[in-house]
């Protein structure tokens, strides 16, 4: 039956090449687009380098004070003696990587800037996240008790300072005018990843800020590692428990910092405050954002399905005639419906491909690789079924309704 | 004539009604399109207001200075003489965080006559800030080193606000209120607006300040103007003399990479933004096409007829091509109704020109889009040979 229906369906789309062209030119640049839009999310929210245990991970970045009476709010990243005094005395956190978001500065070589972005970290930071190296290891918690000054660098400024030297650890690189003793060199991180995205990376000890001070506020965030998945609702729950025992600061009435999960982290950012992650807003409007754009072209191919199906109205009143039913005629439209969708998606998977590769050439956002998995794959499938159901079930409906006689008198 | 065509149209209305949704929907499209276009070239059209070729920001870290007030204002002052005495420097001034192309936001309101002017923004700038960043006086003067002891605290405005506080009156010597009008300002002096957030933004109301010596424990960038021959070794020696002067981190950014990147954030969405639109639009083309073309097909016969009875060519063509065109009337009349709300509810506070300019637009968009799409297959009607579609009949 199948077989029948897809000889059908290659026959008609052969017969009006025009029509053809037109349904899998709006079929493919849609898939397209949804493609592209699905592996820039992919990339944005699933595990990537090096921020691979996102399942057992809570993010700590900002720190909210409120006057409810008058108004007032600060909101800041977080300081090291927050995390160092309170967040470390949680049980159920593993490891915790500290780090403060990263500053620029400028490094002159054969007379040419290099701008520098520099991260200070503790030492388990290279023991949450992992950090591929290409040369020499990480600095360890020796190296930051006796504030050593030595840095960890990205492969893209080895390559800016040192030019194509092979072995860059033991050499010295000099920024805002110290000289540090090079340990290690890592592959570069995607500039998506805001909190893990650096060219250097120095032991907190070196920083010439004072991370002592005891104040809430700063410029540090962190990545709390609970032993396995399950720990994780225990861990946000111990550091809500926290945050009540945290005194609240001279003309404010409340204190806000959270533990969220990865995503819930970014949308807090985006949309949310001390008390809502955003998740909700950003959800719905990304979602009422990509129906909005589904419209048109859904439109667009129902109109023209309606056309083409009207068009065969002789084929259908014969059928109906010698006893089809409605059910089976709506059937065979929405496969043959589908079949096209898929033969789009074929072709929007090709122009995909080309897009993400002029993307990832382009170097757009510095670092970011987009790439085709399994999971970009999937969701194109059901877009391409959503689609090919949607703009195909009024046709389909409206074709079956059809009566025999007008059908057959049309001939 | 037209009853004539409402009257057909009328008779078809179930297969006109996706048509005229896709038209909508088109329009809608295209008229937030126009809208980004037409207010980013209103603002772009402006004048930029300053020069900012030959500048660079340094910001350093103020966190190891010293927090009295006499001696950091002697510190500032000798290394203000230190820069302006290097032979590739031409102008000095120290600047609040939030000058142009930089990230940073500071506003503030004020109040005149108990009328408060919200998100004002709000510049803390040094004596010689109109010497760095060329900026155009249009009435009274800029500040002098001995405005820092007056009585009232001495403002200069932009251009905006101006004309939202005063009008056509002149502005110099008037006192305005503070953020809660406890404290009076007078104006000593009205600039052109510097567009500091790109070429594509406008300039908002804005207020400067003289910075004074209370602020510069807080005060953490300098802006130099330099000369001609400054290249990368003086900016590597400049980095040097900072970074030991502060002994703390410190960055030089040259303000036209910095205008660069700014118009960028606005630059790369726009034109996202157009190729999916636009390939919405060609998508939307081609279906209307289609369609016609197809209902023409299907109407050979009433054609036929009509031929067969006297009507010219012409005549039959244009009857198709102005069916589509009030099909298109129809729905944009709809379109309109929701587009006309966004500058009576005046959204996003953007002027109402911008959605005016953008529904004139749109409406001729559509309009020609509609043409160009029925031309052919109209053309193709009046081509249709009246023997030959009555035999098929």
């Amino acid at each position: 039956m199948l077989k029948n229906y897809f000889k059908i369906a290659i026959a008609v789309l052969k017969r009006r090449k025009f029509f053809t062209f037109i349904s899998l030119f709006g079929i493919s640049f849609t898939l397209t687009i949804l493609m592209v839009a699905t592996a820039f999310m992919d990339k944005v929210i699933s595990p990537d380098y090096p921020d691979y245990k996102r399942e057992r991970s809570l993010y700590v970045a900002t720190m909210e004070f409120k006057n409810t009476k008058e108004g007032w709010l600060n909101r800041s990243d977080v300081s090291y003696y927050f995390f160092d005094h309170y967040v470390s005395t949680l049980k159920t956190i593993e490891k915790m990587a500290i780090s403060t978001n990263a500053k620029a500065s400028n490094a002159y070589v054969n007379n040419k800037k290099i701008v520098i972005k520099y991260k200070y970290t503790n030492a388990d930071y290279w023991n949450v996240l992992e950090y591929k190296f290409l040369e020499g290891k990480p600095f360890g918690q020796q190296e930051i008790n006796n504030a050593e000054k030595v840095a960890v660098i990205s492969e893209e400024t080895k390559t800016a300072y040192f030019g194509d030297a092979k072995t860059v650890v033991g050499q010295y690189i000099s920024a805002d005018n110290v000289n540090y003793r090079v340990i290690g060199v890592v592959e570069n991180v995607s500039e998506t990843l805001y909190n893990f995205a650096g060219d250097m990376y120095l032991p907190y000890t070196v920083s010439k800020e004072n991370y002592k001070r005891p104040e809430l506020m700063g410029g540090y965030n962190a990545v709390l590692l609970a032993k396995s998945k399950a720990d994780v609702p225990k861990m946000q729950k111990e550091f809500d428990q926290m945050m009540k025992r945290v005194p609240i600061p001279k003309d404010f009435d409340k204190v806000y910092s959270n533990a969220d999960s990865f995503f819930a982290s970014m949308t807090r950012r985006i949309a949310g405050d001390g008390t809502n992650n955003g998740l909700t807003v950003v959800v719905s409007i990304l979602s009422v954002f990509v129906l909005l754009f589904l419209l048109l072209p859904t439109i667009n191919l129902v109109n023209i399905n309606i056309t083409r199906i009207l068009e065969r109205s002789s084929e259908i009143g014969v059928r109906k005639a010698f006893g089809a039913s409605s059910k089976t005629l709506v059937y065979q439209f929405i496969v043959e419906n589908l079949i096209l969708t898929f033969l789009g998606g074929f072709i929007g998977l090709l122009f995909s491909f080309l897009a993400i590769y002029l993307i990832n050439d382009a170097n757009l956002i510095s670092n970011m690789r987009l790439s085709m998995n399994f999971m970009v794959l999937f969701y194109s499938l059901i877009a391409c079924i959503c689609f090919g159901l949607i703009s195909g079930v009024y046709p389909a409906w409206r074709m079956s309704k059809l009566n025999i006689v007008k059908a057959l008198k049309a001939q | 004539m037209f009853k004539h065509l409402f009257k057909l149209i009328w008779n078809k209305r179930k297969q006109n009604f996706l048509f005229l949704s896709e038209i909508l929907v088109s329009f809608l499209v295209i008229f937030a399109v126009f809208s980004f276009l037409t207010y980013y070239y209103q603002n772009y059209s402006k004048p930029l207001g300053f020069e900012y070729k030959k500048v660079w920001s340094i910001n350093y870290d103020n966190g190891l200075l010293t927090k009295n007030n006499d001696s950091l204002a002697i510190f500032y002052d000798n290394l203000y003489k230190s820069l302006k005495a290097m032979p590739q420097i031409e102008e000095v001034s120290y600047t609040g965080g939030n000058f142009p192309y930089s990230n940073s936001n500071m506003s503030t309101g004020v109040n005149f006559h108990g009328k408060k002017f919200d998100h004002v923004n709000n510049y803390m700038v040094g004596n010689d800030y109109k010497k760095v960043l060329d900026v155009n006086l249009i009435e009274g003067r800029w500040f002098l080193p001995e405005d820092a002891v007056t009585k009232n605290k001495y403002v200069i405005i932009n251009e905006t606000l101006k004309k939202e506080m005063f009008g056509k009156e002149t502005a110099v010597g008037k006192l305005i209120g503070n953020y809660d009008d406890k404290e009076k300002m007078k104006i000593v002096g009205v600039v052109q607006d510097l567009k500091a957030n790109g070429d594509f933004w406008p300039a908002g109301n804005a207020m400067f300040n003289q910075l004074d010596t209370g602020y510069l424990k807080y005060n953490s960038y300098i802006l130099v103007k330099v000369r001609e021959s400054a290249d990368a070794t003086f900016e590597s020696e400049l980095y040097k003399f900072m970074a030991n002067t502060m002994k703390n981190s410190i960055e030089i950014e040259h303000m036209d990479e910095m205008r660069d990147s700014k118009n960028e954030v606005t630059i790369i969405p726009m034109v996202i933004f157009i190729i999916i639109a636009s390939f919405l639009i060609i998508n939307v083309a081609l279906g209307l096409f289609g369609v016609l073309w197809y209902n023409i097909n299907k109407r050979k016969g009433e054609i036929g007829l009509r031929r067969a009875i006297g009507a010219s060519g012409n005549a039959v063509s244009y009857q198709l091509v102005m069916e589509a065109m009030i099909l298109a009337t129809m729905s944009l009349i709809v379109g309109s109704f929701f587009a006309v709300q966004f500058p009576l509810l005046n959204v996003f506070n953007i002027p109402a020109s911008v959605y005016v300019i953008a529904i004139l637009l749109s409406i001729l968009f559509i309009y020609l889009l509609v043409f160009a799409c029925s031309l052919y297959p109209g053309k193709q009607a009046a081509g249709i040979h009246p023997a030959v579609a009555l035999h098929e009949e």
